[in-house]
Protein backbone atom coordinates (compact mmCIF):
# COMPACT_ATOMS: atom_id res chain seq x y z
CA UNK A 1 0.00 0.00 0.00
CA UNK A 2 2.79 2.36 0.89
CA UNK A 3 4.45 1.62 -2.43
CA UNK A 4 1.22 2.53 -4.20
CA UNK A 5 1.07 5.78 -2.23
CA UNK A 6 4.63 6.52 -3.21
CA UNK A 7 3.94 5.85 -6.89
CA UNK A 8 0.99 8.21 -6.71
CA UNK A 9 3.33 10.78 -5.30
CA UNK A 10 5.66 10.18 -8.19
CA UNK A 11 2.76 10.65 -10.58
CA UNK A 12 2.15 14.04 -9.00
CA UNK A 13 5.81 14.91 -9.43
CA UNK A 14 5.68 13.91 -13.05
CA UNK A 15 2.54 15.87 -13.75
CA UNK A 16 4.04 18.93 -12.13
CA UNK A 17 7.53 18.81 -13.43
CA UNK A 18 8.09 16.33 -16.21
CA UNK A 19 7.41 18.62 -19.18
CA UNK A 20 9.53 21.45 -17.77
CA UNK A 21 12.30 19.05 -16.88
CA UNK A 22 12.37 17.60 -20.38
CA UNK A 23 12.51 21.05 -21.95
CA UNK A 24 15.26 22.14 -19.57
CA UNK A 25 17.24 19.01 -20.27
CA UNK A 26 16.65 19.57 -23.97
CA UNK A 27 18.17 23.03 -23.75
CA UNK A 28 21.14 21.67 -21.85
CA UNK A 29 21.76 18.55 -23.89
CA UNK A 30 20.66 19.76 -27.29
CA UNK A 31 18.40 16.92 -28.38
CA UNK A 32 15.13 15.39 -27.35
CA UNK A 33 15.99 11.68 -27.01
CA UNK A 34 18.86 12.44 -24.65
CA UNK A 35 16.69 14.90 -22.75
CA UNK A 36 13.91 12.35 -22.32
CA UNK A 37 16.38 9.66 -21.23
CA UNK A 38 17.98 12.01 -18.76
CA UNK A 39 14.69 13.12 -17.28
CA UNK A 40 13.39 9.58 -17.03
CA UNK A 41 16.55 8.58 -15.23
CA UNK A 42 16.33 11.68 -13.06
CA UNK A 43 12.80 11.05 -11.92
CA UNK A 44 13.50 7.44 -11.09
CA UNK A 45 16.60 8.45 -9.21
CA UNK A 46 14.82 11.26 -7.39
CA UNK A 47 12.01 8.95 -6.45
CA UNK A 48 14.40 6.26 -5.28
CA UNK A 49 16.24 8.69 -3.05
CA UNK A 50 13.20 10.73 -2.08
CA UNK A 51 14.13 10.29 1.59
CA UNK A 52 17.12 12.53 1.03
CA UNK A 53 14.84 15.50 0.38
CA UNK A 54 14.90 17.42 3.62
CA UNK A 55 11.47 18.03 5.04
CA UNK A 56 10.38 21.58 4.31
CA UNK A 57 13.00 22.05 1.62
CA UNK A 58 11.91 23.35 -1.75
CA UNK A 59 11.14 20.55 -4.15
CA UNK A 60 11.73 22.41 -7.38
CA UNK A 61 15.47 23.17 -6.97
CA UNK A 62 16.03 19.69 -5.66
CA UNK A 63 14.42 18.15 -8.74
CA UNK A 64 16.36 20.49 -10.99
CA UNK A 65 19.50 19.44 -9.21
CA UNK A 66 18.78 15.82 -10.03
CA UNK A 67 18.05 16.69 -13.65
CA UNK A 68 21.13 18.89 -14.03
CA UNK A 69 23.38 16.27 -12.46
CA UNK A 70 22.02 13.60 -14.75
CA UNK A 71 22.52 15.88 -17.74
CA UNK A 72 26.04 16.63 -16.60
CA UNK A 73 26.71 12.95 -16.27
CA UNK A 74 25.48 12.36 -19.80
CA UNK A 75 27.52 15.27 -21.15
CA UNK A 76 30.62 13.90 -19.49
CA UNK A 77 30.26 10.19 -20.08
CA UNK A 78 27.88 9.34 -22.89
CA UNK A 79 27.48 12.09 -25.39
CA UNK A 80 31.18 12.84 -26.12
CA UNK A 81 31.78 9.17 -26.95
CA UNK A 82 28.80 8.80 -29.19
CA UNK A 83 29.25 8.74 -32.93
CA UNK A 84 27.05 11.49 -34.24
CA UNK A 85 25.31 10.37 -37.37
CA UNK A 86 23.14 13.34 -38.02
CA UNK A 87 22.95 16.88 -36.91
CA UNK A 88 19.20 16.50 -36.81
CA UNK A 89 19.36 15.55 -33.18
CA UNK A 90 20.74 18.93 -32.24
CA UNK A 91 18.50 21.81 -31.36
CA UNK A 92 15.80 21.78 -33.91
CA UNK A 93 15.04 24.85 -35.84
CA UNK A 94 11.83 26.40 -34.78
CA UNK A 95 9.17 26.10 -37.36
CA UNK A 96 8.93 29.17 -39.50
CA UNK A 97 5.68 30.98 -39.47
CA UNK A 98 5.31 33.80 -41.89
CA UNK A 99 4.40 36.52 -39.45
CA UNK A 100 7.05 35.55 -36.91
CA UNK A 101 9.95 35.09 -39.24
CA UNK A 102 12.23 37.58 -37.51
CA UNK A 103 11.62 36.07 -34.08
CA UNK A 104 12.29 32.60 -35.42
CA UNK A 105 15.58 33.78 -36.82
CA UNK A 106 16.50 35.21 -33.45
CA UNK A 107 15.61 31.99 -31.71
CA UNK A 108 17.73 29.95 -34.06
CA UNK A 109 20.68 32.29 -33.63
CA UNK A 110 20.35 32.20 -29.86
CA UNK A 111 20.24 28.43 -29.88
CA UNK A 112 23.32 28.31 -32.08
CA UNK A 113 25.14 30.55 -29.65
CA UNK A 114 23.85 28.55 -26.68
CA UNK A 115 25.12 25.34 -28.24
CA UNK A 116 28.62 26.78 -28.39
CA UNK A 117 28.68 27.65 -24.72
CA UNK A 118 30.51 25.29 -22.38
CA UNK A 119 28.14 23.03 -20.46
CA UNK A 120 28.63 24.72 -17.09
CA UNK A 121 27.75 28.11 -18.56
CA UNK A 122 24.88 26.74 -20.63
CA UNK A 123 23.34 25.20 -17.52
CA UNK A 124 23.25 28.47 -15.58
CA UNK A 125 21.79 30.31 -18.56
CA UNK A 126 19.05 27.72 -19.02
CA UNK A 127 18.26 27.61 -15.31
CA UNK A 128 18.18 31.37 -15.07
CA UNK A 129 16.33 32.30 -18.25
CA UNK A 130 14.26 29.25 -18.94
CA UNK A 131 13.60 27.71 -15.54
CA UNK A 132 13.43 31.15 -13.93
CA UNK A 133 15.41 30.11 -10.90
CA UNK A 134 17.03 32.70 -8.69
CA UNK A 135 20.79 32.82 -8.38
CA UNK A 136 20.51 31.29 -4.93
CA UNK A 137 18.41 28.41 -6.26
CA UNK A 138 20.80 27.89 -9.15
CA UNK A 139 23.63 27.76 -6.62
CA UNK A 140 21.74 25.05 -4.76
CA UNK A 141 21.07 23.17 -7.98
CA UNK A 142 24.65 23.12 -9.19
CA UNK A 143 26.14 22.84 -5.72
CA UNK A 144 28.18 26.05 -5.90
CA UNK A 145 28.23 29.39 -4.17
CA UNK A 146 25.86 32.14 -5.37
CA UNK A 147 28.93 34.20 -6.25
CA UNK A 148 30.06 31.47 -8.60
CA UNK A 149 26.65 31.46 -10.23
CA UNK A 150 26.78 35.21 -10.69
CA UNK A 151 30.20 35.08 -12.30
CA UNK A 152 29.17 32.20 -14.54
CA UNK A 153 26.08 34.08 -15.64
CA UNK A 154 28.16 37.13 -16.46
CA UNK A 155 30.66 35.06 -18.37
CA UNK A 156 27.86 33.27 -20.28
CA UNK A 157 26.17 36.53 -21.19
CA UNK A 158 29.48 38.00 -22.30
CA UNK A 159 30.17 35.03 -24.54
CA UNK A 160 26.68 35.08 -25.97
CA UNK A 161 27.01 38.77 -26.78
CA UNK A 162 30.30 38.12 -28.54
CA UNK A 163 29.08 35.10 -30.43
CA UNK A 164 29.28 35.54 -34.25
CA UNK A 165 25.68 34.46 -34.69
CA UNK A 166 24.59 37.41 -32.60
CA UNK A 167 26.95 40.01 -34.06
CA UNK A 168 25.81 43.09 -36.04
CA UNK A 169 27.18 41.54 -39.24
CA UNK A 170 24.44 39.07 -38.90
CA UNK A 171 21.77 41.48 -37.76
CA UNK A 172 19.41 40.05 -35.27
CA UNK A 173 16.53 41.64 -33.48
CA UNK A 174 18.40 41.19 -30.20
CA UNK A 175 21.13 43.54 -31.29
CA UNK A 176 18.68 45.80 -33.02
CA UNK A 177 16.65 45.99 -29.86
CA UNK A 178 19.81 46.64 -27.86
CA UNK A 179 20.65 49.50 -30.15
CA UNK A 180 17.16 50.86 -29.79
CA UNK A 181 17.43 50.66 -26.04
CA UNK A 182 20.69 52.53 -26.05
CA UNK B 1 27.16 45.21 -17.64
CA UNK B 2 24.72 43.05 -19.44
CA UNK B 3 24.89 43.92 -23.13
CA UNK B 4 22.12 41.48 -23.74
CA UNK B 5 18.41 41.74 -23.86
CA UNK B 6 17.49 39.22 -21.23
CA UNK B 7 13.84 39.18 -22.13
CA UNK B 8 14.71 38.32 -25.70
CA UNK B 9 16.95 35.53 -24.52
CA UNK B 10 14.21 34.24 -22.27
CA UNK B 11 11.73 34.34 -25.09
CA UNK B 12 14.09 32.58 -27.47
CA UNK B 13 14.78 29.79 -24.99
CA UNK B 14 11.10 29.27 -24.33
CA UNK B 15 10.27 29.31 -27.96
CA UNK B 16 12.91 26.72 -28.70
CA UNK B 17 12.06 24.50 -25.75
CA UNK B 18 8.34 24.74 -26.25
CA UNK B 19 8.67 24.01 -29.94
CA UNK B 20 7.83 20.35 -29.36
CA UNK B 21 5.22 18.49 -27.39
CA UNK B 22 6.27 16.30 -24.54
CA UNK B 23 4.90 12.84 -24.79
CA UNK B 24 3.08 11.55 -21.72
CA UNK B 25 3.94 7.97 -22.64
CA UNK B 26 7.31 8.48 -21.06
CA UNK B 27 5.60 9.36 -17.81
CA UNK B 28 3.79 6.04 -17.81
CA UNK B 29 7.04 4.24 -18.50
CA UNK B 30 8.64 5.97 -15.53
CA UNK B 31 5.73 4.97 -13.33
CA UNK B 32 5.97 1.37 -14.52
CA UNK B 33 9.65 1.26 -13.77
CA UNK B 34 9.06 2.87 -10.42
CA UNK B 35 6.58 0.14 -9.50
CA UNK B 36 9.26 -2.47 -10.13
CA UNK B 37 11.87 -0.50 -8.32
CA UNK B 38 11.01 -1.34 -4.69
CA UNK B 39 12.02 -4.95 -5.08
CA UNK B 40 15.21 -3.92 -6.78
CA UNK B 41 15.78 -1.36 -4.12
CA UNK B 42 15.26 -3.89 -1.39
CA UNK B 43 17.81 -6.12 -3.08
CA UNK B 44 20.21 -3.21 -3.30
CA UNK B 45 19.61 -2.34 0.33
CA UNK B 46 20.35 -5.92 1.27
CA UNK B 47 23.42 -5.86 -0.91
CA UNK B 48 24.63 -2.62 0.59
CA UNK B 49 23.90 -4.01 4.05
CA UNK B 50 26.02 -7.04 3.25
CA UNK B 51 28.70 -4.79 1.83
CA UNK B 52 28.56 -2.57 4.85
CA UNK B 53 28.64 -5.56 7.13
CA UNK B 54 31.65 -6.93 5.33
CA UNK B 55 33.27 -3.50 5.53
CA UNK B 56 32.61 -3.38 9.25
CA UNK B 57 33.86 -6.91 9.50
CA UNK B 58 37.02 -5.96 7.64
CA UNK B 59 37.56 -2.98 9.90
CA UNK B 60 37.04 -5.08 13.00
CA UNK B 61 39.40 -7.72 11.64
CA UNK B 62 42.02 -5.12 10.81
CA UNK B 63 41.71 -3.61 14.28
CA UNK B 64 41.93 -7.07 15.84
CA UNK B 65 45.01 -7.85 13.73
CA UNK B 66 46.63 -4.61 14.90
CA UNK B 67 45.89 -5.45 18.52
CA UNK B 68 47.29 -8.96 18.11
CA UNK B 69 50.42 -7.65 16.38
CA UNK B 70 50.93 -5.09 19.13
CA UNK B 71 50.26 -7.66 21.83
CA UNK B 72 52.88 -9.95 20.33
CA UNK B 73 55.38 -7.30 19.34
CA UNK B 74 55.55 -5.35 22.60
CA UNK B 75 56.54 -8.26 24.86
CA UNK B 76 58.87 -9.53 22.13
CA UNK B 77 60.63 -6.21 21.89
CA UNK B 78 60.89 -6.03 25.67
CA UNK B 79 62.23 -9.57 25.87
CA UNK B 80 64.57 -9.21 22.95
CA UNK B 81 66.42 -6.11 24.04
CA UNK B 82 68.55 -7.86 26.73
CA UNK B 83 68.85 -10.97 24.62
CA UNK B 84 70.08 -9.04 21.63
CA UNK B 85 72.68 -7.24 23.67
CA UNK B 86 73.74 -10.54 25.19
CA UNK B 87 74.23 -11.99 21.75
CA UNK B 88 76.79 -9.35 20.93
CA UNK B 89 80.47 -9.73 21.63
CA UNK B 90 80.46 -6.94 24.16
CA UNK B 91 77.64 -6.99 26.56
CA UNK B 92 77.72 -4.29 29.17
CA UNK B 93 75.90 -5.24 32.30
CA UNK B 94 75.50 -2.04 34.20
CA UNK B 95 73.46 -3.02 37.18
CA UNK B 96 72.43 -1.54 40.42
CA UNK B 97 74.22 -2.50 43.54
CA UNK B 98 71.43 -4.76 44.72
CA UNK B 99 71.35 -6.57 41.39
CA UNK B 100 75.06 -6.85 40.98
CA UNK B 101 76.50 -7.92 44.29
CA UNK B 102 76.40 -11.63 44.96
CA UNK B 103 74.78 -13.21 47.94
CA UNK B 104 77.38 -15.60 49.32
CA UNK B 105 74.79 -17.82 50.93
CA UNK B 106 73.20 -18.39 47.59
CA UNK B 107 76.36 -19.95 46.26
CA UNK B 108 77.68 -21.63 49.38
CA UNK B 109 77.96 -25.34 48.99
CA UNK B 110 78.51 -25.12 45.30
CA UNK B 111 82.24 -25.11 45.70
CA UNK B 112 82.60 -21.52 44.62
CA UNK B 113 83.51 -18.55 46.66
CA UNK B 114 81.34 -15.90 45.12
CA UNK B 115 79.38 -15.01 42.06
CA UNK B 116 77.10 -12.61 40.31
CA UNK B 117 73.53 -13.61 40.63
CA UNK B 118 71.96 -14.07 37.23
CA UNK B 119 68.48 -15.24 36.43
CA UNK B 120 68.06 -18.55 34.67
CA UNK B 121 67.19 -16.81 31.39
CA UNK B 122 70.43 -14.83 31.49
CA UNK B 123 72.42 -18.00 32.04
CA UNK B 124 70.72 -19.59 29.05
CA UNK B 125 71.40 -16.54 26.93
CA UNK B 126 75.07 -16.77 27.81
CA UNK B 127 75.10 -20.24 26.32
CA UNK B 128 75.78 -22.28 29.39
CA UNK B 129 75.43 -25.99 28.87
CA UNK B 130 72.78 -27.89 30.70
CA UNK B 131 74.98 -29.94 33.14
CA UNK B 132 76.33 -26.77 34.67
CA UNK B 133 73.31 -24.60 34.29
CA UNK B 134 72.26 -25.30 37.83
CA UNK B 135 75.42 -23.83 39.20
CA UNK B 136 76.09 -21.43 36.37
CA UNK B 137 72.77 -19.80 36.93
CA UNK B 138 73.89 -18.87 40.39
CA UNK B 139 76.39 -16.43 39.03
CA UNK B 140 78.47 -15.24 36.15
CA UNK B 141 81.67 -15.17 38.17
CA UNK B 142 81.10 -18.75 39.17
CA UNK B 143 81.62 -19.87 35.63
CA UNK B 144 84.77 -17.78 35.41
CA UNK B 145 85.96 -19.31 38.63
CA UNK B 146 85.65 -22.66 36.96
CA UNK B 147 88.66 -21.71 34.91
CA UNK B 148 90.88 -22.40 37.83
CA UNK B 149 88.70 -24.44 40.10
CA UNK B 150 87.49 -26.77 37.44
CA UNK B 151 86.12 -29.98 38.74
CA UNK B 152 85.56 -33.24 36.96
CA UNK B 153 81.86 -32.59 36.39
CA UNK B 154 82.27 -31.04 33.01
CA UNK B 155 82.90 -27.50 34.15
CA UNK B 156 85.89 -27.25 31.85
CA UNK B 157 83.59 -27.08 28.93
CA UNK B 158 81.92 -24.07 30.41
CA UNK B 159 85.25 -22.50 31.24
CA UNK B 160 86.44 -22.75 27.69
CA UNK B 161 83.18 -21.49 26.28
CA UNK B 162 82.66 -18.39 28.39
CA UNK B 163 84.98 -15.43 28.65
CA UNK B 164 83.84 -12.36 30.52
CA UNK B 165 85.78 -9.24 31.34
CA UNK B 166 84.53 -7.31 34.30
CA UNK B 167 85.23 -3.75 35.35
CA UNK B 168 83.78 -1.57 38.05
CA UNK B 169 84.00 1.81 39.69
CA UNK B 170 83.14 2.60 43.28
CA UNK B 171 83.05 6.02 44.84
CA UNK B 172 83.81 5.83 48.52
CA UNK B 173 83.40 8.52 51.07
CA UNK B 174 85.54 8.12 54.20
CA UNK B 175 86.26 10.18 57.25
CA UNK B 176 89.21 12.53 57.10
CA UNK B 177 91.20 10.59 59.70
CA UNK B 178 90.54 7.24 58.08
CA UNK B 179 91.62 8.23 54.61
CA UNK B 180 95.11 6.76 54.73
CA UNK B 181 94.04 3.65 56.58
CA UNK B 182 91.33 3.03 53.99
CA UNK B 183 93.88 3.18 51.21
CA UNK B 184 95.97 0.60 53.01
CA UNK B 185 92.89 -1.52 53.62
CA UNK B 186 92.02 -1.48 49.93
CA UNK B 187 95.52 -2.59 49.01
CA UNK B 188 95.19 -5.43 51.48
CA UNK B 189 91.89 -6.49 49.93
CA UNK B 190 93.53 -6.80 46.53
CA UNK B 191 96.49 -8.84 47.73
CA UNK B 192 94.33 -11.06 49.94
CA UNK B 193 92.07 -11.82 47.01
CA UNK B 194 95.01 -12.87 44.89
CA UNK B 195 95.28 -9.63 42.98
CA UNK B 196 97.40 -6.52 42.98
CA UNK B 197 97.23 -2.74 42.92
CA UNK B 198 97.59 -1.43 39.41
CA UNK B 199 97.88 2.24 40.33
CA UNK B 200 97.17 4.69 43.11
CA UNK B 201 96.82 8.41 43.24
CA UNK B 202 96.15 10.40 46.38
CA UNK B 203 96.17 13.92 47.62
CA UNK B 204 96.24 14.48 51.35
CA UNK B 205 94.45 17.61 52.38
CA UNK B 206 95.32 19.76 55.36
CA UNK B 207 93.38 22.25 57.38
CA UNK B 208 96.06 24.83 56.85
CA UNK B 209 95.68 24.75 53.11
CA UNK B 210 91.86 24.43 53.39
CA UNK B 211 91.96 21.41 51.11
CA UNK B 212 90.58 17.93 51.57
CA UNK B 213 91.90 14.48 50.81
CA UNK B 214 91.10 12.77 47.55
CA UNK B 215 92.51 9.78 45.76
CA UNK B 216 91.90 6.85 43.52
CA UNK B 217 93.20 3.32 43.47
CA UNK B 218 92.90 0.76 40.70
CA UNK B 219 92.73 -2.83 41.88
CA UNK B 220 93.03 -5.97 39.81
CA UNK B 221 91.85 -9.28 41.18
CA UNK B 222 91.14 -12.65 39.62
CA UNK B 223 87.80 -12.66 37.91
CA UNK B 224 86.22 -15.03 40.40
CA UNK B 225 87.11 -12.75 43.33
CA UNK B 226 85.75 -9.60 41.74
CA UNK B 227 82.36 -9.69 43.38
CA UNK B 228 83.85 -10.41 46.74
CA UNK B 229 86.22 -7.49 46.32
CA UNK B 230 83.35 -5.19 45.40
CA UNK B 231 81.54 -6.28 48.52
CA UNK B 232 84.58 -5.69 50.69
CA UNK B 233 85.28 -2.27 49.21
CA UNK B 234 81.70 -1.18 49.65
CA UNK B 235 81.95 -1.81 53.36
CA UNK B 236 85.28 -0.08 53.74
CA UNK B 237 83.53 3.30 53.72
CA UNK B 238 80.30 4.87 52.61
CA UNK B 239 79.78 3.87 49.01
CA UNK B 240 78.12 6.73 47.17
CA UNK B 241 78.20 5.05 43.79
CA UNK B 242 78.78 1.49 42.60
CA UNK B 243 78.97 0.79 38.89
CA UNK B 244 80.02 -2.54 37.49
CA UNK B 245 79.87 -3.92 34.00
CA UNK B 246 80.65 -7.22 32.35
CA UNK B 247 81.54 -7.76 28.72
CA UNK B 248 81.06 -11.16 27.24
CA UNK B 249 84.01 -11.59 24.89
CA UNK B 250 83.52 -15.28 24.34
CA UNK B 251 82.70 -14.80 20.68
CA UNK B 252 85.79 -12.70 20.12
CA UNK B 253 87.90 -15.24 22.01
CA UNK B 254 86.60 -18.21 20.05
CA UNK B 255 87.03 -16.32 16.81
CA UNK B 256 90.65 -15.57 17.58
CA UNK B 257 91.30 -19.20 18.50
CA UNK B 258 89.71 -20.41 15.28
CA UNK B 259 91.70 -18.00 13.15
CA UNK B 260 94.92 -19.01 14.84
CA UNK B 261 94.13 -22.69 14.29
CA UNK B 262 93.35 -22.10 10.64
CA UNK B 263 96.57 -20.15 10.14
CA UNK B 264 98.55 -22.85 11.88
CA UNK B 265 97.11 -25.44 9.51
CA UNK B 266 98.07 -23.21 6.58
CA UNK B 267 101.55 -22.82 7.96
CA UNK B 268 101.95 -26.61 8.26
CA UNK B 269 100.84 -27.04 4.64
CA UNK B 270 103.28 -24.40 3.42
CA UNK B 271 106.04 -26.12 5.32
CA UNK B 272 105.18 -29.37 3.55
CA UNK B 273 105.17 -27.56 0.22
CA UNK B 274 108.55 -26.08 1.02
CA UNK B 275 110.12 -29.51 1.54
CA UNK B 276 108.93 -30.53 -1.92
CA UNK B 277 109.99 -27.36 -3.70
CA UNK B 278 113.16 -27.80 -5.68
CA UNK B 279 113.78 -24.33 -7.05
CA UNK B 280 115.09 -21.35 -5.17
CA UNK B 281 112.39 -19.03 -6.50
CA UNK B 282 109.73 -21.47 -5.32
CA UNK B 283 111.30 -21.69 -1.90
CA UNK B 284 111.41 -17.91 -1.69
CA UNK B 285 107.76 -17.58 -2.61
CA UNK B 286 106.72 -20.15 -0.02
CA UNK B 287 108.96 -18.50 2.53
CA UNK B 288 107.28 -15.18 1.88
CA UNK B 289 103.87 -16.71 2.44
CA UNK B 290 105.12 -18.41 5.58
CA UNK B 291 106.40 -15.13 6.94
CA UNK B 292 103.05 -13.47 6.40
CA UNK B 293 101.19 -16.32 8.07
CA UNK B 294 103.62 -16.37 10.98
CA UNK B 295 103.16 -12.64 11.44
CA UNK B 296 99.39 -12.97 11.46
CA UNK B 297 99.56 -15.85 13.93
CA UNK B 298 101.70 -13.79 16.29
CA UNK B 299 99.38 -10.82 16.08
CA UNK B 300 96.37 -12.95 16.82
CA UNK B 301 98.13 -14.74 19.65
CA UNK B 302 99.00 -11.38 21.19
CA UNK B 303 95.36 -10.33 20.99
CA UNK B 304 94.34 -13.64 22.48
CA UNK B 305 96.83 -13.21 25.29
CA UNK B 306 95.53 -9.73 26.03
CA UNK B 307 91.97 -10.96 26.02
CA UNK B 308 93.00 -13.83 28.24
CA UNK B 309 94.57 -11.53 30.78
CA UNK B 310 91.59 -9.18 30.66
CA UNK B 311 89.24 -12.02 31.37
CA UNK B 312 91.50 -13.50 34.02
CA UNK B 313 91.71 -10.32 36.06
CA UNK B 314 88.88 -7.95 36.80
CA UNK B 315 89.54 -4.26 37.32
CA UNK B 316 88.00 -2.19 40.07
CA UNK B 317 88.61 1.54 40.32
CA UNK B 318 87.94 3.04 43.72
CA UNK B 319 87.59 6.80 43.99
CA UNK B 320 88.09 8.01 47.52
CA UNK B 321 86.80 11.29 48.82
CA UNK B 322 86.78 12.81 52.22
CA UNK B 323 83.37 12.82 53.91
CA UNK B 324 81.38 15.94 53.23
CA UNK B 325 83.14 16.69 49.95
CA UNK B 326 82.34 15.78 46.42
CA UNK B 327 84.75 13.98 44.18
CA UNK B 328 87.32 16.23 42.63
CA UNK B 329 85.85 18.08 39.75
CA UNK B 330 87.85 20.66 37.91
CA UNK B 331 86.32 24.04 38.45
CA UNK B 332 87.96 26.65 36.36
CA UNK B 333 86.96 30.16 37.07
CA UNK B 334 86.11 31.81 33.83
CA UNK B 335 86.27 35.37 32.74
CA UNK B 336 83.11 37.17 31.66
CA UNK B 337 83.53 36.64 27.94
CA UNK B 338 84.67 33.05 28.35
CA UNK B 339 81.73 32.32 30.60
CA UNK B 340 79.35 34.03 28.19
CA UNK B 341 80.79 32.01 25.31
CA UNK B 342 80.43 28.76 27.22
CA UNK B 343 76.95 29.69 28.35
CA UNK B 344 76.09 30.43 24.76
CA UNK B 345 77.43 27.07 23.61
CA UNK B 346 75.57 25.38 26.41
CA UNK B 347 72.40 27.19 25.45
CA UNK B 348 72.86 26.16 21.84
CA UNK B 349 73.37 22.54 22.85
CA UNK B 350 70.32 22.67 25.10
CA UNK B 351 68.31 24.13 22.24
CA UNK B 352 69.42 21.41 19.85
CA UNK B 353 68.66 18.77 22.47
CA UNK B 354 65.22 20.28 22.94
CA UNK B 355 64.61 20.29 19.21
CA UNK B 356 65.66 16.66 18.91
CA UNK B 357 63.56 15.76 21.91
CA UNK B 358 60.40 17.31 20.54
CA UNK B 359 61.04 16.17 16.96
CA UNK B 360 59.74 12.67 17.69
CA UNK B 361 56.46 13.64 19.34
CA UNK B 362 56.01 16.44 16.80
CA UNK B 363 56.51 14.04 13.91
CA UNK B 364 54.05 11.67 15.51
CA UNK B 365 51.52 14.47 15.95
CA UNK B 366 52.00 15.56 12.35
CA UNK B 367 51.47 12.02 11.12
CA UNK B 368 48.39 11.73 13.30
CA UNK B 369 46.99 15.00 12.00
CA UNK B 370 47.80 13.96 8.42
CA UNK B 371 46.05 10.64 8.94
CA UNK B 372 43.01 12.37 10.44
CA UNK B 373 42.93 14.86 7.58
CA UNK B 374 43.18 12.05 5.09
CA UNK B 375 40.35 10.17 6.74
CA UNK B 376 38.29 13.35 6.93
CA UNK B 377 38.95 14.10 3.29
CA UNK B 378 38.00 10.57 2.27
CA UNK B 379 34.81 10.74 4.31
CA UNK B 380 34.00 14.13 2.86
CA UNK B 381 34.57 12.87 -0.66
CA UNK B 382 32.46 9.79 -0.07
CA UNK B 383 29.67 11.93 1.37
CA UNK B 384 29.96 14.41 -1.46
CA UNK B 385 29.94 11.68 -4.07
CA UNK B 386 26.94 10.07 -2.48
CA UNK B 387 25.15 13.39 -2.32
CA UNK B 388 25.95 14.03 -5.95
CA UNK B 389 24.76 10.58 -6.86
CA UNK B 390 21.55 11.17 -4.98
CA UNK B 391 21.28 14.60 -6.53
Amino acid sequence: VSDQVDVDELRTWLEDGYANSVRTAYLILGNRPDAEDAVQESFLRAWKFRDSLVTGASFKPWLYRVVVNTCNSKLRKEIPHRSRRHNDDDWEDVAVIEDRISQVAVTNDVMTALKDLPAHLRIVIVLRYYADLSERDIAAVIGRQPGTVKSRLNEARRRLALHPALQPEAPSPINVRKENHS
Amino acid sequence: MNPFDEEELRRALRESANGFTVSTDAMERILDEARELPTLEKRRRLHSFVERTSRVKSSVMAAAACVVVLAVAVPLVNAESPAMSAAGAHRPLVQTNAEKIAIPSAVSGTGFESGIVLPQSEAQILGLTSPVQGTAATGLAVTVTNAKNSTSDGSEATQSSLRVEEVGTIQLSVGGTKFQSTLTQLTDFATTDGGFVQSTQSHMGTKASHSYSTGSIVLQVPEHNFTMLVDQVRHAGMATSVVTSANDVTGQYVDLQARISALQVSRAQYLKIMTRTGTISGILQVQSQLNQIQSQIEQLQAQLGLLNSETTYATLTVILTQSGHQAVTPNHSRSGLDKAWHDSLHGFAVGVEWLIRIAGPLLFMLLLVAALLLIGRLLWRVTERRRNRIG
